[in-house]
């Protein structure tokens, strides 16, 4: 069989995309690309609209303004939506499994909707179900169909993956396990939208990133420059050494609750070149030293807590 | 090595392929008989509900006559209403209910976002509830017949007339019950009431005289046409035509409201109202 290549052109295009409820704004000119191949996460608070966005390049809900293209073609036109659904996989926020089926009588009905499904017992394999296969889907753990959500979402082979808070309710080796899928179905071509609460989802495995706050993107890039985050200032930490005042320091510091000596700086290159050249000279040592970058979260919280 | 599906193609317009798509629709209807017998006490619930009432009736029915319908064998009434129950069952209820339950779990959602038209979907739906209808008339034919010693229907071809276009009204009833209903669990007792209420009205358990106010009354909703019809043709009684025709316009008013009111208020999304 032949991989799917990564990086050849949009998978998605979204310009100036509004949606509107009646006077009430859903989302308000979002415009964003995703390369076929990436992991694309889109992030923000319950009602920012991302599930609204994502519904509308599904093909599942009309938009009210802007241009879509999913896989090339307009999501909403119904007259391509057969040949694009056989094209991409959903997995929903909320799990959606007939309960009395069994998980490989279930998996071999979805396979059936799609031209070029993936065997079903690989697709058994890749969630981990392997000695639950024949069970009903009411007596696995709400893990376990959660995982068999994921195994629908990729049954039929797309090209274009949409994960709706693919890893809640997992337990943290069905979330690596999860990851790993993820991050195998991306080398091998598949492109993914995923949504997520999780900003250790996000750093492990998307390529890039949007912020949705107030209906509208308020920020993107990569998850280790989102918001500016690689430039922005760093917090230097160590133990104050043994017999030492802070007024004896290099550097101009503040003493944390618990005896730690903190620095807030842009500069870190010469902070730390002035801090380490100081204890190298006087023989101190700067026990627990530590540079921290502003995290994802704090990013993520930055832009998200004020008002738009 | 998860491997992928090559390169892009030219999408393909439509969503109707013809006769190609017949496989896919009988692949359908057989996972939702699958689906359906998976639940065996729902199933039994379904099928058996009305075989044990004409058990029970039938049991206590003697050589008793209806006057109001030309003095027919009490028995013969309740095979042949008891087939409309069935009917209604299979085809309002467990389809309205159904409906609800497969919104509100998002099951109506995933669908919809699969390459599996819509028609087809819904189509193997109403095919299901429809076999099930005709199982479930079957067995009580069998019943009548095997320990009632009840010889009919008289007349085939209006009486399965009749039952393919209940089946059609009722599934069209429940189509629009079921968007009515605004989540789960407001959808068993919402939709039984409306069920028991319709039945009380069809004269099956005590039978109503004809031209009194509550005839009058229950001659605007489709289930006394329903039996009225089905009773006709399983006895073959005196004084009545052929072929129902009003009864069947009646019923098929209906079915066409119903799929208007389906239509209008449908959502693939849950309610949870």
């Amino acid at each position: 069989m032949v991989q799917r290549s990564a990086g050849k052109g949009a998978a998605i295009t979204v310009e100036h995309l509004s949606k509107s409820y009646g006077d009430t704004m859903a989302v308000r000119d979002v415009s964003f690309e995703v390369q076929q191949g990436e992991v694309f996460a889109l992030l923000g608070p319950n009602g920012a609209g991302k599930t609204t966005t994502v519904e509308i390049l599904e093909g599942f809900r009309p938009r009210s303004g802007g241009t879509v293209r999913t896989l090339g073609v307009d999501p909403a036109d119904h007259s391509t939506q057969r040949w694009l659904r056989t094209r991409i996989g959903v997995v929903l926020q909320e799990l959606a499994i007939e309960p009395y089926y069994s998980v490989r009588q279930v998996l071999t009905r979805n396979a059936g909707y799609y031209p070029n499904p993936r065997p079903i017992d690989e697709v058994i394999e890749l969630i981990g179900l392997r000695e639950k296969a024949d069970e009903r889907i009411k007596k696995l753990s709400g893990g376990q169909q959660r995982r068999l959500d994921v195994g629908l979402g990729i049954i039929g082979n797309p090209e274009l993956l949409f994960l709706d808070e693919p890893t809640t309710g997992l337990d943290p080796a069905g979330r690596r396990d999860t990851w790993d899928l993820i991050q195998r179905l991306s080398s091998a071509g598949t492109t993914v939208l995923l949504t997520t609460h999780y900003m250790d989802e996000v750093e492990a495995l998307a390529h890039r990133v949007a912020v949705l706050f107030g209906q509208e993107i308020v920020a993107s890039g990569t998850p280790s420059s989102i918001g500016g985050r690689d430039l922005g200032a760093v917090t230097i930490r160590f133990r104050l050494p043994e017999g030492v005042a802070l007024d004896e320091l290099p550097i101009a510091v503040e003493l944390a609750p618990d005896d730690h000596v903190v620095v807030h700086t842009e500069d870190e290159l010469r902070v730390l070149h002035a801090l380490t050249g100081w204890a190298l000279d006087g023989g101190h040592a700067l026990a627990g030293l530590s540079v921290l970058r502003e995290s994802l979260e704090d990013v993520y919280l930055g832009l998200t807590r004020s008002e738009p | 090595m998860i491997d992928g599906a090559g390169a892009r193609e030219v999408p393909e317009k439509g969503s109707f392929r013809g006769m190609s798509d017949l496989p896919l629709v009988a692949r359908q209807v057989r996972f939702e008989q699958l689906s359906f017998w998976l639940n065996p006490i729902g199933a039994l619930m379904t099928i058996a509900f009305s075989v044990v009432f004409l058990i029970l009736l039938g049991a206590t029915a003697g050589t008793s006559t209806v006057s109001s319908y030309g003095h027919i064998k009490l028995i013969d009434y309740y095979v042949a209403g008891f087939c409309g129950y069935g009917v209604m069952a299979a085809c309002f209820t467990i389809l309205a209910i159904t409906l609800v339950n497969r919104r509100e779990m998002g099951l109506l959602k995933r669908l919809r976002l699969s390459p599996l038209p819509t028609w087809m979907a819904m189509a193997a739906i109403l095919v299901n509830a429809m076999i099930v209808a005709t199982l479930g008339v079957i067995l009580l034919l069998v019943v009548g017949r095997l320990g009632y010693s009840v010889h009919g229907p008289a007349h085939w071809l209006p009486f399965i007339v009749t039952l393919i276009v209940a089946m059609l009204c009722y599934s069209a009833l429940g189509l629009g019950m079921s968007t009515l209903v605004p989540n789960a669990d407001a959808a068993g007792p919402m939709v039984s009431l409306t069920f028991f209420i319709l039945v009380a009205l069809s004269g099956l358990w005590f039978p109503i005289a004809p031209g009194s106010g509550l005839a009058t009354f229950a001659d605007y909703f489709p289930i006394r046409h329903l039996i009225d019809a089905l009773v006709a043709s399983f006895t073959g009684q005196p004084g009545t035509p052929l072929w129902p025709w009003r009864d069947l316009g009646v019923m098929a008013i209906w079915g066409v409201a119903g799929v208007f009111v389906g239509l209008r208020r449908w959502s693939w999304s849950p309610k949870r109202g």
